[in-house]
């Protein structure tokens, strides 16, 4: 699965790409989205894939080895804590784009060079 | 764990909330500023001094024992640069209380800037990967909103550049780290520096480091990755791009430093010859955007990058000497970057213009002003006995030393056209006459009709440039501690076993 | 200590003089500030003794040790003859400036800015460590500009001074380079350790590039052809700055570099056929250059050119009698040269100009002045029994005692001699002899100052020509001794009997004569090789700066093309390039993993996401792409479920939820998507992602392919129970393991929530939004949603609140919990409007951020209080009647934290967006 996985991964972080490379700021919003999502599903898929046992400790249990078959925990807690910087940042982001198009009129990022020349 | 160590992070974040909750109150938000600056400065310098002589100190955040907890480690290099930025954060927020207008400190000025302090000094305290990308974040946000603030029409389109940038620069890191955690298991730098000693697949390992190379390179603004700089940096109020100036950029440079002496080490001959060539390039290319401009804010921008080129040429020597030029370097370039921003704001408030081709009269009018920016100015340019040649001199000592002839030639013949941009400054905006009929901002944009302001704006710059004079004559002990911090770099055992104990 | 202060006394003096006018007392500057440099050569006069019977005086103290720089300081024989000179100069100049420029309100800064030159002229040729000479060698750069560019308003001042600055500080740096190199084969920086190595450093590899670069900086301040047109340049400064630093000091400090290095450097052919070369021609051009300028400044400066070159070439000789012959030039041409610029300026300053053309007769009217320019003149010309007559004669025996290129040298030495002669008429003879011209009608002798200044310098000449061993036993043995390296007596006579040389002498002054008295013709003759000087390196240094420009600015332009996506393919370019090459290069080759134990869903959600994306990039309609990101979110959470991660999978579904609703809230106000791009353009970008994305695919297949180490998580799983106190270990990793992250975390969103406050209210003037805000009334009137709303309320609050508090032991948390909250109140902003949903929430959602913080930031203090680490869970376990075992704990108000700062982020977004 971490094969199929990676072609995934690969693949929206490609369609990623192509969007933020577009000319309209909208796209280029949503190019966000598809690289942030890539980029935990990256995360998720290298730190090894466990199918099915959720790092939660039964109640039953009081006392555990080492080596206890749970997933890793570790990658949901990145990834979540990801998740929410990545929110965070997209919903600046968006806010921003709209601010964007009020200020400068046109949703084309080729019309937004005053800055650089 | 010492409390010295968390100091840095809890006692921005503690202003800054309060600060959100007195937001209607204008003298509690600057009271609030300043003694939380002020209370960062003391903590820093006490850390400094602790660290310089205790050695390196270290903490595991949560009680967790290394590697499975947050640690956070001042070794001498963090802890110059805590309080460099804790002195840099207090004399910029001490030029705001002067020259800030009231929507964008209502808007929250100063706890954004508290939370940028905050986050500069995360990056400089962890030892945790991802931890780093956390405070990263923390800081980008941060200046995403101050780069914002006002929402002016070129603060938009310069905007939308940094962030488009600088977040193609977080997702990178954050596959990095990723990775980094999927083929090492941990993610605590003292911990990779030893789990990735011995690895099957060293190359993966190396390509992962040129992953970290380029996001650390988008937000230090190295060549060919610094477009968003010279785009954004010059459309807030000077006051935030003097900020970003003297931290933002450094916080990437820092990143790369320490990650490739501490945990990118396998490769050296490979990376860090790249590591070289990039900063050959990017002193070059960076000088030669500033040699073209006649805004004085972008003419700063583009030395900003064309000094980071120095700050990778001592990373990819990688000798003591070099380290310690570097590290001597950041403190030198930090303050003098940051004293010419607010400076060019003092020239703006008193003229009326940025360009360079609508003002001047300055040396004759206020020599005073003429003096103190000769001395950030000539020091960028490395003349003696200014803070700026003794950095130069090791770097390039340093690189002749290692036989690297051609990028201690560069970095000799980008001082040179570093001195001919700024007497450029200097013959436009202080030497000839200001030519009539140009057009200024009005007295009212430029918070003239507040005389009180001027305290404010003079005194960091003072001290700024006292500091800058103090760096360079008095070098020999400042240079010994940067001696030390780059031999805590290049032997990263010090740092390991401070962090994991002794094993 | 003396020697530090000598040093010191010119910096510290500077400010001396704009202190003073600032209380109006700027004249008594002028009669003050000479004290300082008198006293300075008084003291300096003091150690003529034991310096001229072999001693050195020294000083040192540490500056920068690991870098090699040590403050030290020597006076031995050449520098002790320069100090005087400077000194002593300096002295005569202050005093003379004091007349020379009253009435001018900015001498304050002149004073000032002489000062700082003396002081870091007298460090340059007293220090004994290369680094410090560098040091000072590049303070009188600056000090020079900022001399020369006195009369800054005029475009002439500041280019000419520019134009300096830049030839000496390219030749400084390359020079430093030198420098330090040399101090590397040496292995100490100390220049008198340095000089007694000086076999070893000659015998190195290194020793060409040294002595090459070494000699930039050297010719490059000491004006030596094709260097040397800053000079002429540069007497767009006051008179007596040119007098001082231009003719006097300064510009021997390159003469003065290769005279203290001459132990170590010189000797080898290199030496000698550089320096002798460049020397030579420099003395000849000079000369020739000299004699066809008309302005008086002019002559000067292009005849000290002249007398630069024949020092070089006298040390690229480096013979005894050569080494002779330099000092005494030295010495003496800084007398008569001195002495003419300052006349100059005299009848600059009481006729108003400088041209020949238009002077004759001042003998009439400045008589005294007269006298003094014919004593120096006559120095100048080499004619007993003045001292220059002493240097012109040291000066041919010398060439013609030379080995390799005697003839050759020897001719170079006469022509530019005899050109001299002729100077020396044109500057003493013209502008005094005949009849006064109408500039010379009003003019009278100048104040005193400007005379005894002149009149000191050119009586100087006569008298160490009449009695020359005032200088060679204090002075030129001593220093000859130092730049041989071996001690030398030195006895200079006026006569020493008939013999080549006094033919040669005689030659030269006959021929002089001539010139001057053929000077019409022979500067008309010149004329035909003006066309020279198109190629002359005053045009070369115009054409660089002006490439230089345009080097700049088309680099920019092609740089900074404006064009975000050319910004960001440059990254993608780059990332691709350095991380692919180096994974497929030194990586170990990338394998596919097995594809067996698939199970179709798996199969499906990738294909699912694939197709969502593959939609999200073609659709033109904004809620597609909308709706496809959502598809592509939930996918992934289901992915998430799959393989074990529910808490995940929440916060992924809710996170996904709310940001399509926020896409909704946006694009409300934004336009549709359009196709804008060309299709050269998108096929481009489309291969450009492609290569993103099969390097991305390419890194996972080899991150996955091995795992190195055990993760670190083993430790968590086994920990969790009785140190954590949990039994949701993701949960547990996030509020106390992790919890620095998480509290970074939170900042994150209480600033995104900020920042867009910030951004929709904070808005310059007349920038509002034209379109009604969605929920100025509500969206969606109707009574069953209200009616239903209110009751769902407080259901979901409660039940945000019951995920708050389970989340340590089962999926849930304060993130989950606060999520929840802020989707009930959203739904209320729904059905009423935002104004509702604010008054339902009662705290406005600013104060719950800063709240959450403060609670999150409190609760890790507890520890600390405690004595232990920042952010240490603290747990309180009791049992409480009728509850059971209740464990409080500072996690659960670290996740309270988080809950309000999550609550009140996403309320500020969804209400501030609601109200646009």
């Amino acid at each position: 699965m971490e094969t199929i996985l990676a072609f995934v991964i690969g693949g929206l972080f490609g369609a990623g790409i192509f969007m933020m490379l577009r000319r309209s700021i909208v796209k280029f919003i949503i190019g966000l989205g598809l690289i942030a999502h890539a980029a935990n599903l990256l995360i998720f898929t290298v730190a090894g894939l466990t199918r099915g046992e959720p790092p939660l400790i039964p109640p039953t249990m009081t006392e555990l080895a080492e080596d206890a078959p749970f997933g890793d925990p570790m990658p949901s807690a990145l990834i979540l804590t990801a998740i929410v910087i990545s929110f965070s940042v997209l919903a600046f982001a968006m806010v921003l784009v709209h601010r964007v198009y009020q200020t400068v009129g046109s949703d084309d990022i080729d019309d937004m060079q005053s800055t650089d020349t | 764990m010492s409390m010295l160590l968390i100091l840095p992070i809890v006692i921005p974040l503690f202003t800054a909330s309060m600060s959100l909750v007195f937001r209607r109150s204008r003298r509690v938000q600057r009271w609030l500023a300043v003694s939380g600056s002020v209370a960062m400065v003391a903590s820093g310098a006490t850390l400094l001094w602790r660290v310089w002589d205790d050695g390196i100190l270290a903490g595991q955040a949560g009680g967790w024992r290394a590697p499975f907890g947050i640690t956070l480690v001042a070794d001498l290099f963090s802890a110059i640069m805590v309080l460099t930025a804790s002195v840099v954060g207090l004399l910029t927020i001490l030029y705001a209380i002067g020259s800030l207008d009231e929507g964008r400190r209502r808007f929250g000025f100063y706890p954004l800037t508290h939370v940028l302090l905050m986050g500069v000094c995360g990056t400089f305290l962890t030892g945790d990967m991802f931890n780093l990308y956390v405070w990263f974040e923390v800081m980008l946000i941060a200046s995403f909103v101050l780069l914002a603030l006002g929402g002016e029409q070129p603060q938009m389109e310069g905007a939308i550049k940094y962030v488009a940038l600088n977040l193609v620069a977080s997702v990178i890191f954050l596959m990095a780290v990723g990775l980094l955690y999927g083929v090492a298991g941990t993610l605590n730098m003292a911990d990779l520096s030893i789990k990735l000693r011995e690895t099957s697949n060293p190359g993966l390992v190396t390509a992962i480091a040129m992953m970290f190379l380029v996001s650390f390179g988008i937000k230090a603004a190295i060549f060919p990755l610094f477009f968003w700089l010279p785009a954004s940096y010059h459309t807030p109020p000077i006051v935030v791009s003097a900020i970003f100036a003297g931290l933002l950029t450094k916080v990437g440079a820092y990143s790369m430093i320490r990650v490739f002496t501490l945990v990118f080490t396998q490769d050296i001959n490979y990376t860090h010859t790249i590591i070289l060539i990039l900063a050959g390039l990017t002193m070059v290319t960076g000088v030669l955007g500033a040699v073209a401009q006649y805004d004085m804010r972008r003419l700063l921008s583009f030395h900003i990058v064309s000094q980071i080129g120095y700050l990778l040429m001592g990373l990819g020597l990688f000798s003591p000497l070099a380290l310690a030029g570097a590290i001597f370097f950041m403190v030198h370039v930090i303050l003098a970057k940051t004293a010419l921003f607010l400076i060019g704001g003092i020239v703006w408030r008193l003229r009326g213009s940025y360009q360079l081709r609508d003002l001047g009269g300055l040396y004759a009018s206020k020599p005073a002003l003429a003096l103190l920016f000769l001395v950030p100015a000539l020091s960028l340019a490395g003349v003696p006995p200014l803070s700026g040649f003794f950095a130069k001199l090791a770097l390039v000592q340093a690189g002749l030393e290692d036989g690297e002839y051609v990028i201690a030639g560069v970095a000799l013949a980008v001082g040179i056209l570093t001195l001919f941009s700024m007497i450029k400054i200097w013959n436009e905006a202080f030497w000839k006459d200001q030519p009539e009929g140009v057009d200024l901002a009005s007295d009212e944009e430029r918070g003239l009709h507040e005389p009180s302001a001027t305290p404010y704006l003079y005194g960091p710059v003072i001290a700024m440039v006292v500091l800058i004079l103090a760096l360079g004559l008095g070098a020999g002990p400042l240079y010994e501690m940067a001696t030390v911090a780059s031999e805590q770099l290049i032997d990263p055992d010090g740092y390991i076993r401070a962090v994991m104990g002794e094993e | 200590m003396p020697l530090l202060l000598v040093v010191l006394a010119g910096f510290l003096a500077a400010p001396v003089a704009p202190l003073l006018s600032r209380f109006g007392r700027q004249r008594e500057a002028g009669w003050l500030l000479p004290l300082v440099p008198l006293a300075i050569t008084i003291y300096l006069a003091t150690l003529i003794g034991n310096v001229a019977d072999g001693e050195t005086v020294t000083a040192s103290w540490d500056w920068v040790p690991a870098l090699g720089v040590r403050l030290a300081f020597m006076v031995d024989g050449l520098s002790l003859t320069f100090a005087l000179l400077i000194a002593g100069i300096g002295a005569l100049v202050l005093l003379y400036a004091g007349a020379y420029m009253e009435g001018d309100p900015n001498t304050d800064r002149l004073y000032g800015w002489l000062l700082v030159f003396m002081g870091s002229m007298l460090g340059l040729v007293l220090a004994d460590n290369v680094l410090t000479l560098f040091v000072f060698w590049e303070l009188t750069s600056i000090s020079s500009y900022l001399l020369i560019g006195f009369k800054h308003a005029e475009d002439e001042s500041r280019d000419s001074a520019l134009k300096a600055l830049l030839i000496t500080f390219a030749g400084g740096q390359a020079m430093l380079a030198g420098l330090i190199l040399l101090a590397m084969t040496a292995g100490t920086s100390q220049i008198s350790a340095i000089n007694l190595g000086g076999a070893a450093i000659r015998a190195d590899d290194l020793y060409l590039p040294i002595l090459l670069l070494i000699l930039a900086g050297a010719l490059t301040k000491s004006a030596q052809v094709p260097f040397h047109f800053w000079l002429p340049a540069a007497m767009a400064a006051p008179t007596p700055v040119s007098a001082y630093l231009h003719s006097a000091t300064m510009v021997k400090a390159g003469v003065y570099l290769l005279a203290r290095l001459s132990p170590a450097l010189g000797g080898t052919d290199s030496w000698f056929y550089l320096l002798s070369i460049v020397g030579a021609l420099t003395m000849v051009v000079g000369a020739f250059l000299a004699f066809r300028q008309t302005d008086l400044k002019l002559i000067l400066a292009y005849s000290t050119i002249s007398v630069l070159g024949s020092l070089v070439m006298l040390l690229g000789i480096g013979t005894t009698i050569a080494v002779e012959a330099a000092v005494v030039t030295l010495v003496v041409h800084s007398f008569y040269k001195g002495g003419l610029f300052l006349v100059a300026g005299a009848i600059d300053h009481e006729t108003g100009t400088r041209d020949i053309r238009d002077l004759s007769g001042l003998a009439r009217t400045m008589p005294v002045v007269a006298a003094i320019a014919g004593l120096a003149a006559l120095s100048l010309a080499g004619i007993p029994p003045f001292a220059g007559f002493l240097g012109k004669e040291l000066l041919y025996e010398a060439v013609g005692e030379s080995e390799e290129l005697g003839v050759a040298l020897t001719v170079a030495a006469m022509v530019a001699k005899a050109l001299l002669v002729a100077v020396a008429g044109l500057v003493a003879i013209l502008p005094f002899a005949g009849r006064p011209s109408q500039a010379a009608r009003d003019a009278h002798d100048p104040p005193m100052r400007m005379i005894v200044a002149p009149g000191l310098l050119a009586v100087a000449g006569l008298a160490t020509g009449l009695a020359p061993s005032l200088l060679s036993r204090p002075l030129i043995s001593p220093a000859s001794s130092s730049i041989l390296g071996e001690p030398v007596s030195v006895k200079l006579a006026l006569w020493h009997g008939f013999g080549t040389v006094l033919l040669l002498s005689a030659i030269t002054v006959v021929a002089g004569a001539l010139i001057y008295a053929g000077r019409r013709r022979m500067v008309a003759a010149a004329g035909t090789l003006e066309p020279l000087g198109t190629v002359g390196p005053s045009r070369i240094y115009d054409h660089a700066l002006r490439g230089l420009n345009w080097l700049a600015t088309t680099q920019t332009r092609l740089l900074q093309t404006g064009f975000l996506r050319h910004y960001q393919i440059a990254v993608l370019i780059t990332l691709v390039t350095l991380v692919g090459t180096t994974l497929l290069w030194r990586a170990n080759t990338i394998q596919l993993g097995d594809f067996d134990d698939l199970h179709v869903i798996e199969i499906g959600l990738s294909a699912m996401i694939l197709i969502a994306a593959l939609t999200a990039v073609l659709t033109n309609s904004r809620l597609g792409a909308v709706a496809a990101l959502g598809i592509i979110g939930y996918s992934v959470a289901l992915i998430y479920t799959i393989y074990g991660a529910p808490d995940l999978a929440m916060a992924q579904f809710l996170v996904e939820t709310l940001t399509v609703i926020l896409f909704v809230l946006v694009f409300y106000h934004l336009p549709g998507l359009a196709q804008l791009s060309p299709r050269k353009v998108v096929i481009r970008d489309a291969g450009i992602a492609v290569a993103c994305g099969a390097l991305v695919t390419g890194l996972v297949l080899a991150a996955t392919s091995e795992q190195f180490s055990p993760s670190i998580s083993t430790f968590f799983t086994s920990k969790t129970i009785e140190e954590a106190h949990s039994r949701n270990i993701v949960n547990a990793i996030l509020t106390d393991y992790r919890a620095l992250d998480s509290l970074g975390e939170i900042t994150v969103l209480a600033l995104a929530g900020a920042g867009v406050f910030a951004l929709l209210k904070l808005r310059p003037a007349g920038t509002g939004s034209d379109e009604p805000p969605i929920a100025s009334s509500s969206a969606v009137p109707s009574l069953i949603l209200q009616a239903s709303t209110r009751v769902l309320l407080p259901v979901l609050l409660l039940f945000s609140v019951f995920l708050l508090f389970r989340g340590h032991n089962d999926p849930g948390g304060g993130f989950t919990g606060g999520l929840v909250a802020a989707a009930a109140f959203a739904l209320y902003a729904i059905a009423y409007d935002a104004e509702s949903a604010r008054r339902a929430l009662r705290v406005e959602p600013h104060t719950l951020m800063g709240a959450g913080l403060l609670v999150a930031v409190a609760s890790g203090l507890v520890g600390v209080l405690l004595g232990e680490p920042f952010l240490t869970a603290q747990w309180l376990s009791f049992d409480l009647v009728g509850f059971g075992h209740l464990e409080l704990s500072t996690v659960l108000a670290f996740d309270i934290g988080i809950y309000l700062v999550v609550l009140g982020v996403t309320l500020v977004i969804i209400l501030s967006l609601a109200e646009e």
